[in-house]
């Protein structure tokens, strides 16, 4: 199976959206503040749905959020 | 620190507290005595209400402090965690179960056997609550 990580520019999108708080950013996905804090620092991987949710909050295709970086394959 | 960790260490705590004690007098009075026992059945009584007492004051405490933090509905995270967490439980569970079931009655007998069943739900929910606690300090 390939392995690999996903990374975000979640936090870096907040920032365009004129500092948008986590906790916002969860109320308008219907996610909590703290699983916001999870997904940006990558120990939490979200749903399809919820990705879909943060690109559309911040009017972006979902690669734009969300990255898939392969280590190793095996 | 979210409410449902929170709560989670709450009855990881609420347990400690109840069935600490009445596990230490459990194995140290081994003594045999005809079922049911009624002076174990009331012990265990006693953990089981301070269990609901500690559980009632710490839930009613963290509503008063967690400002509208225990209304808001888990969302994906916290059921996902919430499954690893049973999930993890069931295996002990079941472990403790085939333990107690199969095996104890050719060793022991009586309260023995109760209490040994009582320990394998305990440790369960511990691990349960555990492992929710621990999910949420680690982000996952």
């Amino acid at each position: 199976m390939i392995q690999g990580f996903i990374s975000n520019r979640i936090r870096e999108l907040r920032f365009h959206a004129g500092e948008m708080s986590q906790a916002e950013l969860g109320a308008r996905i219907g996610v909590t503040r703290q699983t916001i804090a999870a997904i940006e620092a990558g120990k939490y991987a979200p749903s399809l749905e919820a990705a879909f949710r943060i690109a559309h909050v911040f009017a972006v295709p979902l690669n734009e959020v969300f990255s898939w970086s392969p280590s190793s394959e095996r | 620190m979210p409410f449902r960790e929170k709560t989670a260490w709450l009855s990881l705590l609420a347990m400690a507290i109840a069935f600490g004690p009445y596990f230490t007098i459990a194995s140290l009075d081994r003594a045999v005595a005809p079922l049911p026992d009624l002076h174990r059945l009331g012990l265990f009584a006693a953990a089981v209400t301070l269990q609901v007492i500690v559980l009632a004051a710490g839930h009613a405490y963290l509503r008063l402090v967690s400002h509208g933090d225990a209304v808001v509905p888990p969302d994906e995270r916290d059921r996902e965690i919430e499954r690893r967490a049973i999930t993890t439980a069931y295996y002990v569970l079941i472990a403790g179960m085939i333990m107690v079931g199969f095996i104890m009655p050719f060793t022991a007998r009586g309260w023995e056997i109760v209490n040994a069943a009582l320990l394998v739900v305990v440790a369960a929910e511990a691990v349960h609550y555990a492992g929710i606690g621990f999910s949420y300090r680690r982000q996952a």
